[in-house]
């Protein structure tokens, strides 16, 4: 879902200016997360964090083949979420997305700001999905489905935004590119919410001392 | 201390099994912009080590492996520093 710099058009306004908007939304979302993180995170969470960052940038090197020709690969988001809390999580994926911009050439720079929203913030905020679903708690029998719900949503909203990010390098616009975008995506975001119920349900069955997002923040978070 | 290193070490196995096993098909977005047609004009950063590959490296397996682990591990140092950044100057608060 990496948005390459290739498919925004520098020439063009409403490109531009979409990738400029976004790069504000970003940092504005990420201000908050930081401001939010200094007030809430002790220095347990150091090592769970990178440990949990770095996993996911692997994971995202996997791809998986669904149909059509098409593959696609774990974003991490929801998983970040849930192990993190939504603050770190919004941190940490925006650590993954830089070092694959910067060494890899994994999405663009100056589409940065749209691939910082459409993974890291989406997904640090399906967290209050599933503080919702289960009423905050893990140990909610609807724990693991709302686990499942959100990684799949989080990866349909990545799609859509993405999809209208780049309509305006595709001569269809909008009308071609969220039906496609959404289509793959639906199917993609399976893989997702698969791979994700089952890494939080085996670290919850191993490790359950360090499911800390979901308890971590069960009073402190408020939108 | 040990358990971090095991989940490290398990890390770099999960790569070194997986990348062979990876799909090379182009990825959702890619396949929507082939698909109609959308040419990607040349970007104006190319990584470096772009495509995952260490350029020096002739070995397919190798050069992607070796990029994996190098991209992990900055990962996990940057986000040990983003950690003890973000940590020390609230002791009270929640464990």
């Amino acid at each position: 879902m990496h948005i390459p710099d290739g498919l925004i058009a520098t020439n063009e306004p409403t490109s531009l200016t979409i990738a400029v908007g976004m790069w504000i939304v970003s940092i504005a979302f990420l201000a908050w997360s930081w401001k939010k993180a200094k007030t809430t995170y002790s220095r347990s969470i150091t090592a769970l964090l990178a440990i949990s960052s770095a996993f996911v940038f692997a994971a995202q090197m996997i791809n998986f083949p669904i149909a059509f020709g098409t593959s696609g690969h774990l974003v991490g988001g929801t998983f970040l979420a849930v192990l993190l809390g939504p603050y770190a999580a919004m941190l940490s994926m925006t650590i993954v997305l830089l070092m694959q911009a910067f060494f890899f050439a994994d999405g663009g720079i100056l589409a940065f700001g749209m691939n910082a929203f459409n993974m890291a913030v989406i997904g640090g905020l399906s967290f209050f999905l599933i503080k919702l679903l289960t009423r905050g708690s893990a140990g909610s029998r609807r724990f693991i489905p709302s686990v499942f719900a959100a990684s799949w949503l989080s990866v349909m909203v990545g799609a859509l935004l993405a999809a209208l990010e780049i309509s305006p390098a595709f001569a269809g616009g909008i009308m071609v590119t969220v039906p496609s975008m959404l289509f793959y995506h639906a199917i993609i975001g399976l893989g997702e919410g698969a791979i994700t119920a089952v890494l939080i349900s085996s670290i919850q069955r191993m490790q359950p001392a360090i499911m800390g997002g979901l308890t971590l923040l069960k009073e402190k978070t408020k939108l | 201390m040990n358990k971090r290193l095991a989940v490290i070490a398990a890390i770099m196995v999960f790569l070194a099994v997986f990348i062979p096993l990876a799909s090379s098909s182009p990825d959702g977005l890619e396949r929507v912009a082939e698909t109609f047609g959308v040419e990607e004009h040349a970007p104006f950063w190319n990584g470096i080590m772009s495509d995952y590959a260490i350029a020096a490296i002739g070995n397919p397996y190798v050069s992607t492996l070796l990029a994996g682990v190098f991209g992990t591990f900055m990962v996990l140092l940057a986000a040990f520093l983003l950690g003890k950044a973000i940590a020390p100057k609230n002791p009270e608060a929640l464990e």
